[in-house]
């Protein structure tokens, strides 16, 4: 699960004897602090410095200047320019679209995985996390081998009944978000599989034998036990989907999402200080949803962490 | 613990594999792109240096020598005419006239040594003609109007990669436009309708396989499609007729490795890189015998009637205002 | 499994997921015969794939050679890396871990949310952010991997984490210590023991995690230093789809077997492999 919902899981365990234990075993974890105050907070925070200085590069050369610039002016532009703010429209609604359908398509094979046995549950367990584990780009890749324009699919269906089924499909905004699927899912099935192997069915036995249908059943004992794992899937998988850059430097050919542009003014313009504005808009809308989720969820749900 | 001693040495053969070999930087240096695959195997053989792939397009890699200007990474560096125009005058490069210099002809080459040409290209219709589904093969940039190619045409994006660049700023010469560009910029709008995208990453691969019909590229890659990979790729000189690709090379300044990058530059003007360069269908600047096989394969002359050299020094001058332009007007609008 | 069949529910549960699986699965098997066979073999029109040349055999590797000659250098760095990411989670991220869930001391909590903070954020947005904070070193290989350690560290921590939070190691160290095993013997004959089984879990994780990496080595490569994937996507673009799909399957090669380990050794309680794509 993500950080925030770390410190409900239970609470560190007190193996030490007193005050005089030895203090110097914190030293142990000096290396870890060192490594992520160097790589992930001084880089944060040099972006955040960066974004606020005037912009530069290819498309700033020779004009612009420090007249017109004040401290907010990378971001200004980020959200007056329409082709940065339709790549966010398209980062943000992508992003929803996905996390909402992981989230609902992944409940049932979490379900399977969770409460019964059967032969060939490890190979199927296997196969699911495969997508998981590959590059955005080979995601990418196995998108357009199967539905691009001269996708598997549409040959087939070609060949079979004449006409070329769902051709260029992974090109348009469902393409895409059947790719981004495609490695979400595995995400939520695991996330969510050790969530409701965590459901003790006597509960649910007990709700039967008082004459509870299935799905009174479903909608009062298991969801809402189940619903702290079902949103921090959510969380998750729309933090991953926003920053994903792999699925759509191969796929995005139609329309353009944030982590493209963010690329394009690094590798091409150049403008560091926009670029540095987009990265510092993108964390903080992950770090904003977690954030939120995470307090949301303390609020409405003991500490029994599902 | 165990574990780690065999993680160790593993790791220490590892390290030591990579500390022997000599290497030479060059930015743009994509494998299937001009054969430089095949050039840097060659040169490998010939002297034991490896010159590793390096995927940037032409402004890329001119954006990163500027960027890496305190530190320099890169001992050498291949692009469009146009940006390698650009880049020496941004002070981006080392003058030296590799061996054999005197022999390119004085408009492909800077006379100080800053940049030279290595070979050329035009930029042609690349299409796929399976991919047409039973329509027509264009045999113009206006054909390429025609909204029955709806959805079907690509060229590379002209922020990022120099023959996307040498296409939008020459199409205005190529149908005679004026110095406003407004010829240029009128065709472009009108043909963004059938636009299929602005690839930002190379598309050889899906021009191969029909997912890009038409790509507006150097003949030379045509060519390779057709005769090396044996896609059903033709070739399409334009009927208005077309603009040269100089492809150019220079020595970086402050390059990290300058001897071996010398020699490097040296070798790729002789005979024998020249020729594996036209196994890619890329001209050679250097005149070699390519034998009665290859030169058959290339376009007759015939097909290059109406060719024009672009000024690549307005083009060098105007490169930024013009990648903003393009921004602007066109890519903005899709 | 046919008392499995008896039970409501089962039967459709079962159908959607092996439906999902073959999806997922698909692909795969694309790719996999498009490296070996001649395209032709896959009962498609064959005009519009590339063709691999003339009256080759069934099964081809020259792809493979050719992936091999041009990109062996990327290939042996990305193991290089990879090994390296877990030689040094182990090293670091153990010791971190075990202070993380054991200790209780100001700031732990704020320690933890930053070690799996990676994890939620954008890769490229933090590749960014050390590409500008460590211009000048730029060009290092060991900056490609920091950024693997960002990715992996997470993993490592957590998992653990968790095997020291489980009831049994809490209550066999205080049975020890009650028996009166001083630190150093707590810790070698009762501690790292149980975490064994978490730590090789784990590395192969970090191994798949570096090995797969993207987002952060993609704008970290350099000519001299490159990973694996982006020899990948240079093939994506700029190569024929058999070379293509070559390239895939020595990628595949390394991450199948390291999963049906993860997955043999039965780390299946939470055990969650993620890319960041």
């Amino acid at each position: 699960m993500n950080g925030s919902l770390a410190p409900m899981e239970a609470a560190p365990l007190a193996t030490g004897a007193g005050p005089r234990r030895r203090a110097w075993e914190l030293l142990l974890a000096l290396p870890l602090a060192v490594v992520f105050a160097a790589f992930l907070l001084y880089p944060i925070l040099t972006i955040l410095l960066t974004s606020l200085k005037p912009g530069s590069g290819v498309l700033h050369s020779g004009g612009g200047g420090s007249s017109s610039h004040t401290i907010f002016s990378n971001y200004l532009e980020l959200f007056r320019d329409p082709i940065y703010c339709e790549a966010m429209l398209h980062s943000l609604v992508l992003s929803a679209s996905v996390a909402l359908g992981a989230t609902l398509l992944c409940l049932g094979p979490a379900w399977l995985f969770a409460r019964y046995e059967f032969p060939g549950k490890r190979l199927m367990r296997a196969g699911f996390a495969l997508p998981m584990s590959l590059s955005g780009i080979l995601v990418g890749f196995l998108a357009v081998i199967m539905l691009g324009r001269v996708g598997f699919i549409p040959q087939m269906s070609q060949g079979l009944t004449g006409k070329a089924w769902l051709s260029g499909a992974a090109y348009q905004l469902s393409g895409l978000v059947i790719a981004y699927l495609y490695f979400e899912i595995p995400r939520g099935v695991v996330t969510l599989e050790s969530a409701l192997s965590k459901f003790d069915p006597r509960l649910d036995a007990a709700a039967r034998s008082l004459g509870a249908s299935r799905w009174q059943r479903f909608l009062w004992i298991v969801l809402p036990l189940i619903a702290p794992a079902l949103v921090a899937t959510f969380a998750v998988t729309f933090s991953v989907s926003l920053g994903s850059f792999g699925v759509a430097l191969v796929l995005s050919k139609r329309f353009s999402v944030l982590p493209l542009e963010l690329f394009h003014q690094v590798v091409a313009i150049t403008n560091f200080p926009l670029a540095s504005a987009m990265a510092v808009f993108l964390i903080a809308l992950a770090l904003a949803l977690n954030f939120a989720l995470g307090r949301w969820m303390r609020r409405h749900f003991s500490l029994r962490h599902a | 613990m165990k574990r780690f001693s065999v993680l160790s040495a593993v790791l220490a053969c590892a390290a030591t594999t990579f500390a022997q070999e000599k290497v030479v930087i060059q930015y743009d240096c994509i494998p299937n792109y001009a054969n430089w695959g095949g050039v840097t195997a060659a040169y490998f053989k010939a002297s034991g240096v490896r010159v590793p792939p390096d995927m940037k397009g032409s402004s890329a890699a001119m954006a990163a020598l500027e960027l890496e200007k305190a530190n320099p990474q890169a001992d050498t560096v291949y692009y469009n005419g146009g940006i390698g125009y650009q880049a020496a005058q941004k002070g981006l490069h080392e003058p030296y006239k590799p061996e054999g210099f005197e022999k390119i002809p004085d408009d492909l080459k800077d006379p100080e040594g800053t940049w030279f040409t290595v070979h050329t290209a035009h930029i042609a219709i690349l299409v796929n003609t399976s991919a047409l589904g039973g329509k027509p093969v264009p045999r113009s940039f206006a054909d390429l109007l025609k909204p029955e190619y709806k959805g079907m045409v690509v060229y590379d994006d002209p922020t990022i990669h120099g023959t996307g660049f040498t296409f939008v700023y020459g199409i205005n010469a190529i149908l005679g436009g004026g110095s406003d560009f407004k010829a240029g910029f009128d065709y472009l709008k009108a043909l963004d309708a059938n636009i299929l995208n602005y690839a930002k990453e190379n598309s050889y691969n899906e021009l191969l396989r029909g997912e890009i019909p038409i790509w507006i590229n150097a003949d030379g890659n045509g060519l390779k499609a057709r005769h090396t990979d044996k896609a059903p790729v033709e070739v399409v000189i334009p009927k208005e007729g077309t603009v040269v690709l100089p492809m150019v090379m220079a020595l970086v300044k402050g390059a990290p490795r300058p001897e071996e990058a010398k020699k490097y530059l040296d070798w790729l003007l002789g005979d024998e890189a020249q020729k594996v360069m036209a196994e890619s269908y890329f001209r050679p600047i250097m005149k070699v015998d390519l034998g009665p096989g290859l030169s058959s394969q290339f376009l007759p002359d015939s097909a290059y009637a109406k060719v024009q050299a672009l000024p690549l020094k307005e083009m060098a001058a105007d490169a930024d205002d013009f990648k903003a332009r393009w921004t602007r007007e066109i890519r903005a609008g899709r | 499994m046919r008392e499995n069949l008896r039970r409501p529910g089962f039967l459709p549960l079962y159908a959607f997921t092996l439906v999902l699986w073959l999806i997922v699965m698909s692909p795969f098997a694309v790719v996999v015969l498009g490296a070996f066979l001649q395209t032709t073999f896959l009962g498609l029109s064959t005009e519009q794939w590339a063709r691999g040349g003339d009256g080759e055999s069934l099964f081809s590797v020259k792809w493979f050679g050719y992936v091999w000659g041009l990109y062996r250098g990327t290939l042996l760095f990305s193991v290089k890396l990879a090994l390296l990411s877990v030689l040094l989670c182990l090293l670091i991220g153990v010791p971190g871990g075990m202070v993380l869930a054991r200790r209780q001391f100001p700031g732990r909590d704020l320690l933890e949310s930053i070690v799996l903070l990676p994890l939620s954020l954008p890769g490229i947005a933090l590749s960014i952010g050390i590409l500008q904070a460590f211009a000048i070193v730029r060009g290092e290989w060991w900056l490609i991997l920091a950024g693997h350690l960002l990715y992996t560290l997470p993993f490592m921590v957590r998992m653990v984490m968790d095997a020291l939070r489980s009831f049994d190691v809490a209550a066999l160290e205080t049975a020890a210590r009650s028996l009166g095993a001083g630190y150093w013997q707590r810790l070698r004959w009762v501690v790292l023991p149980n975490l064994r089984h978490a730590m090789v879990a784990a590395s192969l994780l970090v191994f798949c995690v570096s090995w797969g990496e993207f987002n952060i080595s993609f704008l970290l490569n350099t000519p001299l230093n490159q990973t694996f994937p982006a020899a990948l996507y240079a093939t994506y673009t700029t190569n024929s789809f058999q070379v293509s799909s070559a390239a895939t399957v020595i990628f595949l090669g390394v991450v199948v077997p390291a999963l049906m380990a993860i997955q043999w050794l039965g780390g299946g309680r939470g055990v969650k492999l993620e890319q960041g794509v």
